[in-house]
């Protein structure tokens, strides 16, 4: 059984990346193209969670909060993609959750080897 | 395990747009072409969702939520510009960027000139876009003044991102070569593990490194009540042999960091290298990629639809044969065929519709800047931007939106000064709506400003020679002269318009687009112009008639009835050709006389009675047949002058049927009869065309006659 990444991101160019790069490793991927989305889409179980911070409706802060006040996504991992390098952003993140974070820009391979780390 | 540089910034380095991106990934070249492709129109329909957020702003300076779109917008340029190798453009928008997030805080105020710039910033990332699709070349120092400009207006620093620095990483890292013992003491809190962290999977994680020797720590453990099960209470103390320096070792502990204690010191000891085992990797298996949407490109969509087309046409045969050959088997496959094409039909013409959303969106910004130049104030309304149409419909909208939007800017609406002058609000609107209606959509845009002066056109068109001085036209009729080709009511040929070459466009697209135009205007209130536009221009509904052993189809949408023609009929009207439908007189066209089919006529014809821009017509022909789908093939360009014909489709047993255009049938014949002067014995005015009305009005004259 493949696991299932939902990745969040109001970019189409960055979930297409993390689609094609994740489903290519065998995981089974979901798109949500903001936080709204993604919890509509949280439905059904998820294995892992990589999130974008900045988006419309509902953004990634707010996203973690939401699903770690869900019992039902108790202990998901959610990576966080931020661009902002700033201490106090990625601080909140973690604050509200996250498991941890990818700073973008990022490769494959770096996506790869957090999915790995973070799913085993 | 993460590779170093990448580590190294995700510990907490300055933002990196794009520094490694296209070099270090591990995507194949054609990914990342494809990726770049997928960032290239991302970035495209991004500008405009900024340019609209930016316009709004202008009229609504406080509103946050417009703030953040565009810093969003903005942000997402950035971020994934920067991902697929868009240095510059991650570089340029990442200094806009700076200048929108001071904004969102509301360090710094939305004035017109911030505003302004932001507009003309968007315009250069699209250049920058358009030059690295190999279209044009950027203007590398516009950016810098742009930049420059910004600094100077929000007052900051040139947020210039910092270069990354990717050299090879902290001191002492990179492996050793030689293999070195670490004791390693890992205290996980104890809410690690609702935050969705794993702690067996960092030791496996460690293992990779290197033969580890794992002691668990039990001492943490509560008694049984105490106990939270969705806690950590273990710890453990490993001893790792490892050649990889103790910042890779720390590395994998990166995200718990501050959740946990956490100490690495060597063994004094040095031991030999152990032979890393290999983790063996996740086996490739493609899961299969859920997606809400997929991008493709136009042209295979009409490939698809094109293939639909033959598909309905070889069904048409089919369902030909089935009835011919009477097999009940036959009938029962053609009909589920018949009723897959139809499905299928649909379908693959919805994937080709689009909302006007966009199109619509744009004008924001032309509104805006013709605004700028004329001095005037206007604001755009739109209504019912979701409306789809198909993707060729859309694509030719555009040119006669832009000339009706400036016709309205330049000519329509008044300076700000007369608006009060006539106790109207300054602030002018224009108003741009689209609707459903039946098979056809309406594209209106309406203004509020002076409306079109009906004589002054007729005087004009006179003036230029389009109309006789003698000539009696509907009011219509006067206005649709504004679309007439060389047609100018300007005093002076301005930037923007009046050189007579813009409404001529809207009229030839409306042509091409089988669509039609109305006209309608109040002097002192203002001017609407409807755009009547169908569907889509590849499949059409049509009703197949029967001329002698021609064939022809005729719109659905236009058609109204279908009614009997007898001799006694045509006998009653004294040979005029009018047809008495329910005491209404309907002038026709007989088919047969008008393409000159040599064929004997039937006791009985049928009239087909048809909505035309001319009012309603009847085309009189042998049979009426039944409705037919119709794929809409094209003449070929010997026939492109041929106007009554707006197409060809092949019926189910091989021959052709040509498709009908109604509009331009009523207006050849019309025009033929009046240029003739033959209009059933009247004479008709030089340079006039005779309308509808004045046919039935002479109709009724000679019935009363008769009487």
């Amino acid at each position: 059984m493949p696991k299932v990444i939902l990745t969040v991101d109001d970019s189409a160019s960055v979930r297409q990346m993390v689609r094609f790069t994740l489903s290519d490793a065998g995981y089974t991927v979901m798109e949500a193209v903001d936080g709204r989305d993604a919890l509509a889409k949280l439905a059904q179980p998820v294995n892992l969670i990589i999130t974008d911070l900045n988006m419309p409706n509902l953004d990634g802060i707010g996203l973690i909060r939401a699903v770690r006040g869900n019992p039902a996504c108790k202990g998901v991992p959610i990576i966080m993609l931020t661009t902002e390098s700033h201490e106090s952003r990625k601080q909140e993140g973690k604050a509200a959750g996250a498991t941890g974070w990818i700073v973008k820009p990022f490769t494959t391979q770096q996506i790869l080897a957090v999915v790995k780390k973070v799913l085993g | 395990m993460i590779d170093k540089p990448f580590a190294e910034r995700n510990r907490g380095g300055a933002p990196t747009p794009g520094a490694d991106a296209a070099s270090q990934t591990g995507a194949s070249r054609s990914d990342m072409a494809k990726y770049r492709q997928a960032f290239q129109e991302e970035a495209r329909e991004l500008l405009v969702e900024l340019e609209s957020a930016l316009l709004e702003l202008n009229d609504k300076r406080d509103d946050r939520e417009l703030v953040g779109r565009a810093f969003r917008a903005l942000h997402t340029i950035k971020g994934s510009g920067g991902m697929f190798g868009f240095d510059d453009i991650a570089r340029f928008a990442h200094g806009l960027e700076a200048a929108f997030d001071r904004l969102r805080s509301g360090e710094i105020a939305a004035t017109s000139s911030l505003i302004n710039l932001a507009l003309a910033s968007g315009d250069q990332i699209k250049a920058m876009l358009d030059a690295s699709a190999g279209s044009g070349a950027v203007d590398h120092s516009r950016s810098a003044s742009i930049l420059a400009e910004l600094c100077e207006l929000t007052g900051a620093q040139a947020n210039e991102p910092c270069a990354t620095q990717l050299s090879g990483g902290a001191p002492g890292a990179g492996d050793s070569g030689q293999a070195r013992q670490w004791r390693i003491r890992f205290r996980p809190g104890e809410k690690v593990v609702l935050n969705g962290t794993n702690p067996l999977l960092l030791l496996q994680e460690l293992r990779t490194l290197g033969p580890m020797r794992v002691t668990v720590d039990t001492a943490a453990i509560p008694p049984l009540r105490e106990m939270d099960p969705e806690c950590c209470y273990l710890g453990w103390d490993l001893l790792l042999t490892t050649p990889a320096a103790p910042d890779a070792i720390r590395d994998i502990f990166i995200f718990i960091e501050d959740e946990c204690e956490l100490s690495i010191e060597p063994v004094a000891e040095r031991i030999a290298a152990t032979p890393q085992t290999e983790v063996p990797d996740r086996k490739a298996v493609t899961g299969p990629g859920t997606a809400s949407s997929i991008r493709v490109s136009a042209e295979k969509l009409d490939q698809l639809v094109n293939l639909v087309g033959e598909l309905v046409t070889v069904q048409a045969r089919l369902s030909e044969v089935a009835s011919r050959r009477d097999d009940a088997d036959i009938l029962d496959i053609s009909e589920a065929v018949d009723r897959l094409t139809a499905a299928l039909r649909e379908n693959s013409m919805s994937i080709r519709m689009l909302p006007l959303k966009s199109t619509f969106e744009r004008f924001r910004r032309l509104v805006h800047d013709l605004g700028i130049e004329l001095r005037k104030e206007v604001e755009l309304t739109i209504e019912g931007a979701d409306t789809e149409l198909d993707k060729t419909v859309i694509d030719q909208l555009n040119d006669p939106l832009v000339h009706l939007i400036r016709n309205a800017m330049d000519h329509g609406i008044e300076a700000p000064e007369a608006r009060r002058a006539a106790g109207k609000r300054a602030t002018a609107r224009i108003h741009l709506s689209a609707q459903h209606s039946g098979a056809h959509v309406l594209i209106r845009v309406s203004d509020d400003g002076r409306g079109v002066d009906v004589d002054r056109v007729r005087v004009r068109a006179i003036e230029q020679g389009l109309i006789g001085a003698d000539a009696r036209l509907s009011e219509q009729e006067i206005l649709l002269l504004i679309l007439a080709p060389g047609f100018s009511t300007a005093r002076a040929v301005t930037d923007v318009s009046g050189r007579g070459v813009g409404m001529d466009v809207v009229r030839r697209s409306m042509e091409g687009l089988r669509g039609a135009v109305e006209i309608a205007s109040k002097p002192g209130e203002g001017m609407t112009v409807t755009l009547r536009l169908p569907l889509t221009l590849a499949i059409i509904d049509g009703l197949l008639v029967r001329v002698g052993q021609s064939h022809f189809v005729l719109p659905l949408a236009n058609s109204l009835e279908c009614v009997e023609l007898t001799r006694q009929d045509i006998r009653d009207a004294h040979g005029k050709h009018l047809a008495n439908v329910r005491g209404e007189i309907i002038p026709y066209i007989r088919l047969r006389e008008y393409f000159q089919i040599d064929a004997e006529r039937p006791e009985r014809e049928q009239i087909m009675l048809v909505e035309t821009e001319h009012g309603q017509y009847g085309f009189v022909v042998d049979q009426v047949l039944g409705d037919h789908q119709t794929v809409i093939k094209n003449l070929g360009r010997l026939y492109r002058n041929v106007q009554v014909v707006s197409g060809a489709t092949i019926l189910g047993n091989g021959s052709v049927a040509l498709i009908l255009d109604p509009h331009r049938l009523v207006q050849n014949a019309i025009q033929s009869l009046s240029q003739r002067g033959r209009c059933e014995g009247r004479r008709a005015r030089p340079g006039n065309r005779v309308s509808r009305q004045t046919l039935i009005q002479k109709g009724k004259q000679d019935r009363c006659n008769v009487k």
